[in-house]
């Protein structure tokens, strides 16, 4: 056996351009899944440290933060990643369950089109007040 | 054999013997049959045509070419080769073309050439498919021909298939009733039964499922697509004893068994037999969810 | 049959709870972004506010419930990708176990959190 000529991860994701949807759909899944749980480590620790004996502090960080336009952004940012898992994860359910295999790549590109939508409607309500 | 070298015919001839010593001493001696071949051979591959020299339409085709024996190839290159187009023509025929005209040396794996066999699987414009089944018109120009991602390269397109034959070991993959039956009464499948795990026989071991299939990429341990299908055929087949299904799940079951799958569904779109490879992955999951459920 | 494995399989078992956490968190997450995003806006939220809706013993469950199905399932899909990824041996065993804890002790911050937010803690 002879050496072997390196054909690894990073050769794969150089090939990017012919994904097909489920391997889309995975690394998606993926990426928005490490975004989430990070942010919920974050959450959880700007949470407790705001919620200090003096109530009046809960609110100002919250309103202090929220004045922030780069908040407002990573929202939607936020928004969007959630989203996206969440409507993808119902599709993982439903091959789980053995349901719609023959429409699985449908039901990706359906999820990411959902994910938008929802996205861009809820711009107005996530940058109101900010400017 | 087609995955060695063409080796010119009577080398070993006491009487070649004989008239190469002669030759050599002087060079007015009538060549050979041998020599004569050897001699056209190598003009024809000192001058192996541009596309410009073949009549009618050609294809062009860009081979990965690899061997750490030799010097110029022991890094990796690709090759260009120009073959004339024929209507009905697979990448299979357009590389036997090539290394039978240009160049000898180029290595790959084939046998039957009607997608019973399994060894001609390799990596042709992006995709994992079945040489011989994969028609040139299909493809776009220039025809890329490398071998399966995610293992290693033994020389040129041929790759080293044993890993994958491990993990199809690993399940077990032949019938076991537990008990054969008294005298010589058969062993009848049901035909609803015999359905139900068609697909699932189709496999003919060439390797594209689990080559494509990224988390068998990265976790060496993942038995992958093909060795779970197999597990499969023998898991759902109804004549298997019980006590061989329970063993059977408790391989699939493992931490590198079933759950490892994240249903890309890479392995269904690459399988040349048509497996629905995910759905029947997915069906075992349940199975020992189900299973595993009803002992509390 | 002679011998079967007697507890359930924790591979299988590891499988399902991320698909039941799952399904938990896509109604409850949905739940909760829409409330504090759409009903209230983040910018107007004050401690009042939500000490009134953590008051209330259903919301804090769902809250709580929320917390530790968000945490095993984000911490079991960490797990699971770095498997997928390769991991094996000791590393992997040492990973396990700094996953196990950083989850419990999100879990057990978020809970203090909670109680603070309701009054239960001053």
């Amino acid at each position: 056996m002879s050496e072997s000529y390196d054909r690894g991860t990073v050769e794969d994701f150089g090939r990017w351009r012919e994904f097909t949807a489920g391997m889309w759909a995975w690394v998606l899944h993926k990426f928005t899944g490490w975004v989430l749980i990070g942010y919920l480590f974050t959450h959880i620790a700007v949470l407790s440290t705001a919620t200090a004996p003096d109530p009046a502090v809960y609110g100002d960080t919250l309103s202090t933060l929220e004045g922030f336009v780069v908040v407002r952004f990573l929202e939607i940012g936020l928004l969007s990643v959630a989203v996206f898992h969440i409507l993808n994860g119902v599709r993982l359910l439903m091959v789980d369950l053995g349901v719609g295999l023959e429409a699985q790549d449908e039901s990706f590109y359906a999820s990411l089109v959902l994910t938008g939508a929802i996205v861009v409607a809820s711009v107005p309500t996530f940058l109101e007040g900010v400017f | 054999m087609s995955t060695q070298e063409q080796k010119p015919p009577e080398t070993e001839t006491e009487q070649d013997e004989a008239e190469a010593a002669e030759t050599e001493a002087s060079e007015e001696a009538a060549p050979t049959p041998g020599e004569r071949r050897r001699q056209e051979r190598s003009e024809r591959q000192a001058t192996a045509p541009a596309a410009e020299a073949i009549e009618g339409p050609t294809r062009q085709l860009r081979v990965f070419r690899y061997d750490p024996e030799v010097a110029e190839k022991a890094e990796p290159r690709f090759d260009d080769f120009h073959v004339p187009f024929e209507p009905g023509m697979t990448v299979l025929d357009a590389l036997i073309y090539a290394r039978d005209h240009y160049d000898s040396s180029l290595t790959f794996r084939h046998s039957c050439r009607q997608a019973v066999c399994g060894s001609d699987a390799m990596f042709v414009n992006g995709r994992q498919r079945l040489c011989c089944k994969t028609q040139i018109s299909e493809l776009d120009d220039p025809v890329r021909v490398e071998p399966l991602p995610h293992q290693d390269v033994v020389k040129d397109l041929v790759v080293d298939m044993q890993h994958f034959y491990d993990q199809m070991h690993a399940v077990d993959p032949f019938f076991d009733p537990d008990e054969t039956p008294d005298g010589m009464e058969e062993q009848r499948q049901s035909p609803e039964n015999r359905e139900y795990i068609k697909m699932a026989t189709r496999c003919i071991w060439c390797g594209a499922c689990t080559s494509s299939c990224n988390i068998a990429a990265g976790d060496n341990q993942y038995l992958g697509p093909a060795a779970i299908n197999k597990a499969y055929r023998f898991a759902m087949d109804e004549r298997e004893g019980p006590e061989k299904e329970q063993d059977r799940f408790e391989i699939l079951e493992e931490e590198h068994g079933v759950w490892r799958c994240q249903t890309q569904f890479s392995c269904t779109n690459v399988c040349p037999k048509d497996i629905p490879l995910t759905e029947h992955i997915q069906e075992i999951k349940r199975e020992a969810v189900k299973r595993n459920l009803k002992f509390w | 049959m002679a011998e079967r494995y007697s507890s359930f399989d924790p591979d299988g078992t590891m499988w399902l709870l991320q698909r039941v956490t799952a399904a938990f968190l896509v109604v409850v997450l949905a739940f909760h972004f829409f409330l504090l995003h759409f009903v209230h806006h983040p910018a107007e939220i004050d401690f009042a506010g939500t000490q009134a809706r953590m008051a209330d013993v259903g919301y804090f469950t769902t809250m709580v419930l929320f917390l530790v199905a968000g945490a095993f399932h984000g911490v079991n899909g960490v797990y699971n990708a770095l498997v997928n990824q390769g991991l094996t041996g000791t590393r992997k065993r040492a990973v396990k176990w700094v996953l196990v804890l950083a989850g419990l002790l999100l879990v057990a911050q978020g809970v203090r959190t909670a109680l603070y937010m309701n009054g239960f803690l001053p």
